[in-house]
C-alpha cells in the first residue's frame, strides 16, 4: 500500500468510528444522563474516600490525595469501555440473534477490524468525558496533577496498554457469542470480576496480599490498577518497565487468543439459521 | 462463457452441518451437555445454477428446503462441504474481501443499516466502508432517490422507518458499490401493494438497464411471475427444476379452462388438445386431455378452428396454485415413503 493509499485508508476509518459520536449526539437525553452519572459517581466516590482518610494519614501505602485521586481517576476510566449497547440492535449479541452478523461477512471491511474500529470510535467517546472530567477534577483539586517528569508519559503508555486489554477483553466476551450466541451473564459477570479485580471499586492496595498475588497472574489489574498506581506514584517510575513488560505480554497473549477466536468463529457463522 | 463472464456458477453444492442431538427431558439435557452425540444433517445436495448478466433468477421452495444455504454458499458466507461455486471469477468464500465488493445483498426482515442513525447517515458509512469515490456516491444516490423516492424519509433515524422505507433503503445500501450480483433474500416481505410495485420496478431496472444479476428467493408467487426469467425449484436441498414459467407450468401438470360460447349448434369434433369438460346451453367449457396436456395457446387455436365461437375466455392457473399443487404432492410423497428410499420428484 502506498502512503497516500495508507493516508486514505486510516481517514476512512476515522470515519467509520463516527458512528458512536453521531449516534450520542442524535440523544441528547443519554448525554445528560451519562454527565448526571459521571458526576454523582466522581463526587460520591471523593467523598467516601476523603471520610475514610479522616483518622488517618497512610492507609495501604496510600496518602489521602493519592487514594482519593486513585478512586476518582478509576470511575473515570472506566467511561473509556466500549459502550453497551444493548437498547440498540448493535450490540454483538443482537447482532448475532437477530442474524445481521451476516452483513459483517459480506463488506471489504473484514469483521474483526470493523469490529476494532467501532470499540476505537466508542472509546475515543469515552475519552472525551474522561478528558472533560479530569480537567473538572483537577482544577477542583480532587485529582492531584501527576508528580515528576516521567509520571505523566508512563502513565499514558500505561495506560494505552491497559485499554488495549480492555478491548480484547470485551471482544473475548463478544466472540463467545458465535458460541453460546447470548453473553449477557457473561457480560454480567465480567462486568463484576473486571471492575473489582482491576481496581475500579477500590484500590487493589487494599487487599490482601493472598489476593493481590493471585489477581497478578490475571490480566485486570493491568488494566486500570497498574496506569492509576503510576500516576499517583505508588508504583515508582523505577518499576514503570517491568510493569509495561507485564502489560505488553498481556496484550501479546489476548491478541493470540482473539485471533485464534475470530479464526475459529468465522467458520460458525452458519449457526444463524434462515 | 468463461467464469469471470457468468456472475454466479454453482456445481453440484452440498453442505452437510453438523448438530447436537438432544433427547427429550430433563435427563435429556444433562446428557446433551456431558457427552453430545452428534448427527450430519444435509441441507444442500448437489445444487448447481448459474446467473447471468441481466438476468433475474428465482430461487423458490418451501421453508427449510435450503435456500438461505444456498446464498450463504454463494455469497462465501458458508464455505460448501463438497461443489465449488465462482463470483465473477472468484472462489467467495476464499476471497471474502475482494468478493465483497462484486456483491450485494438483502436479507429479507435483517437490516445492515445502523438503528441509531438517520438513514442518510447510514449509506455514507457504507460508502465508507465500500471505497465508493464521492461523485459516484452522489449520483448513484441520485438515481436511487429517483426511483425510490428514499430522499421523503432518508433523514429520518432507521428506527422509526417503516417496514417498507427500510428496504428500501437497505436495497439502495446492497447496491451503493454498483455489485454486478445482487442477492435477494425475501425482499418484499411484509409490504403494502404500492411499495411492493415500487420495489418491482426497480429491481426490473437493475437487470434490464445496469445488467445486474440477481438471484431472488420469495414465497410470493406473483413476484416471481412479474420478474423472473427463470426459475430454480429445490426441495429437501435437492434441487427439482430448472427453467422459464411456462416450463414450469407444462412440467408441474398445471391446467386450464377455455370458455366459450357457440354462435350456432353444431357437433362435437374431437379435439387433439382438448376437450369438452362442461356444457350448459351455448356454453361449453374445455380442459385439457388427461393423455397430453397440451399448452394453453395450441388448444385454443384448435378451438377457435373447430367451432363457431362468438365469444371466448381462458383461465390458468396461477404460478401459486402450481406451487401448492407441487409442494402438497411433494410432502405426500415424503410422507408415504416413511423411511425408505425418498422419493424423487425429479
Amino acid at each position: 500500500m502506498t502512503p497516500v493509499g495508507a493516508v486514505a485508508t486510516i481517514g476512512r476509518l476515522c470515519r467509520i468510528t463516527r458512528v458512536t459520536w453521531l449516534s450520542e449526539l442524535l440523544e441528547p437525553g443519554r448525554m445528560v444522563s451519562t454527565a448526571i452519572q459521571v458526576g454523582s459517581q466522581v463526587f460520591l466516590t471523593a467523598c467516601l474516600w476523603t471520610a475514610l482518610y479522616a483518622h488517618t494519614e497512610v492507609s495501604a501505602g496510600l496518602q489521602e490525595h493519592q487514594a482519593v485521586g486513585y478512586a476518582v481517576l478509576a470511575v473515570l476510566a472506566s467511561r473509556l469501555r466500549p459502550l453497551s449497547r444493548d437498547m440498540a440492535p448493535d450490540s454483538f449479541y443482537r447482532h448475532m440473534r437477530e442474524g445481521t452478523i451476516l452483513y459483517w461477512f459480506l463488506r471489504p471491511l473484514p469483521p474483526h477490524r470493523y469490529h476494532l474500529v467501532r470499540a476505537l470510535g466508542d472509546q475515543a467517546h469515552g475519552l472525551l468525558w474522561v478528558l472533560a472530567g479530569y480537567g473538572l477534577c483537577t482544577t477542583a483539586g480532587v485529582v492531584p496533577l501527576p508528580d515528576g517528569r516521567w509520571t505523566l508519559p508512563a502513565f499514558l503508555v500505561s495506560m494505552f496498554l491497559g485499554q488495549v486489554i480492555v478491548y480484547q477483553l470485551s471482544l473475548i466476551l463478544d466472540l463467545l457469542c458465535f458460541w453460546t450466541v447470548a453473553n449477557s451473564n457473561a457480560l454480567h459477570v465480567s462486568h463484576f470480576v473486571q471492575s473489582l479485580l482491576s481496581g475500579a471499586f477500590a484500590p487493589l492496595w487494599f487487599f490482601p496480599g493472598w489476593f493481590t498475588t493471585a489477581n497478578s497472574f490475571l490480566p485486570f489489574q493491568s488494566t486500570l490498577h497498574i496506569p492509576l498506581s503510576i500516576y499517583v506514584g505508588r508504583i515508582p517510575v523505577n518499576r514503570v518497565p517491568r510493569e509495561v513488560a507485564v502489560q505488553a505480554v498481556w496484550c501479546l497473549l489476548l491478541w493470540l487468543i482473539t485471533r485464534t477466536l475470530w479464526k475459529r468463529a468465522e467458520s460458525r457463522v452458519a449457526v444463524q439459521g434462515g | 462463457m468463461n467464469s469471470k463472464s457468468v456472475p454466479v456458477i454453482a456445481e453440484r453444492l452440498t453442505k452437510t452441518f453438523r448438530v447436537a442431538h438432544r433427547s427429550a427431558g430433563f435427563m435429556g439435557g444433562v446428557r446433551a451437555i456431558f457427552r453430545p452425540t452428534w448427527e450430519y444433517k444435509p441441507v444442500v445436495r448437489g445444487v448447481s445454477l448459474s446467473v447471468q448478466p441481466g438476468e433475474l433468477v428465482a430461487l423458490l421452495g418451501p421453508n427449510g428446503a435450503g435456500k438461505s444455504t444456498t446464498i450463504k454458499m454463494l455469497t462465501g458466507i458458508v464455505a460448501p462441504t463438497t461443489g465449488s461455486v465462482r463470483l465473477c471469477g472468484l472462489d467467495p468464500h476464499r476471497n471474502r474481501e475482494e468478493n465483497a465488493r462484486n456483491i450485494g445483498a438483502v436479507f429479507g426482515q435483517r437490516s445492515q443499516l445502523w438503528w441509531d442513525l438517520p438513514a442518510r447517515d447510514s449509506l455514507v458509512m457504507l460508502r465508507d466502508i465500500f471505497e465508493v469515490p464521492a461523485g459516484e456516491y452522489r449520483e448513484r444516490l441520485r438515481q436511487f432517490d429517483d426511483m425510490l423516492e428514499l430522499s421523503r424519509f432518508w433523514d429520518t433515524r432507521v428506527r422509526h422507518l417503516s417496514l417498507g422505507q427500510r428496504v428500501r433503503c437497505d436495497l439502495a445500501a446492497a447496491l451503493l458499490h454498483d455489485p454486478a450480483v445482487l442477492f435477494l433474500d425475501e425482499p418484499t416481505i411484509g409490504m403494502d401493494v404500492l411499495v411492493k410495485e415500487q420495489v418491482r420496478e426497480f429491481l426490473r431496472h437493475q437487470v434490464a438497464e445496469d445488467g445486474k444479476a440477481v438471484l431472488l428467493t420469495t414465497h410470493d408467487m406473483k413476484e416471481v411471475e412479474h420478474l423472473a426469467e427463470r426459475i430454480i425449484l429445490i426441495n429437501d436441498g435437492e434441487e427439482m427444476f430448472e427453467g422459464g414459467v411456462a416450463a414450469l407450468r407444462s412440467r408441474f401438470g398445471a391446467t386450464w379452462k377455455v370458455h366459450v360460447t357457440l354462435s350456432d349448434a353444431v357437433g362435437h369434433p374431437r379435439l387433439a388438445h382438448a376437450r369438452i369438460v362442461a356444457r350448459e346451453g351455448a356454453r361449453v367449457t374445455f380442459g385439457p386431455r388427461p393423455e397430453a396436456s397440451a399448452p394453453l395457446g395450441h388448444a385454443l387455436k384448435e378451438i377457435i378452428n373447430a367451432y363457431p365461437v362468438s365469444d371466448v375466455s381462458t383461465e390458468e392457473d396461477s404460478l401459486e396454485d402450481i406451487m401448492r399443487t407441487y409442494l402438497g404432492g411433494a410432502a405426500a410423497a415424503r410422507q408415504s415413503a416413511s423411511g425408505g428410499s425418498r422419493m424423487a420428484a425429479r
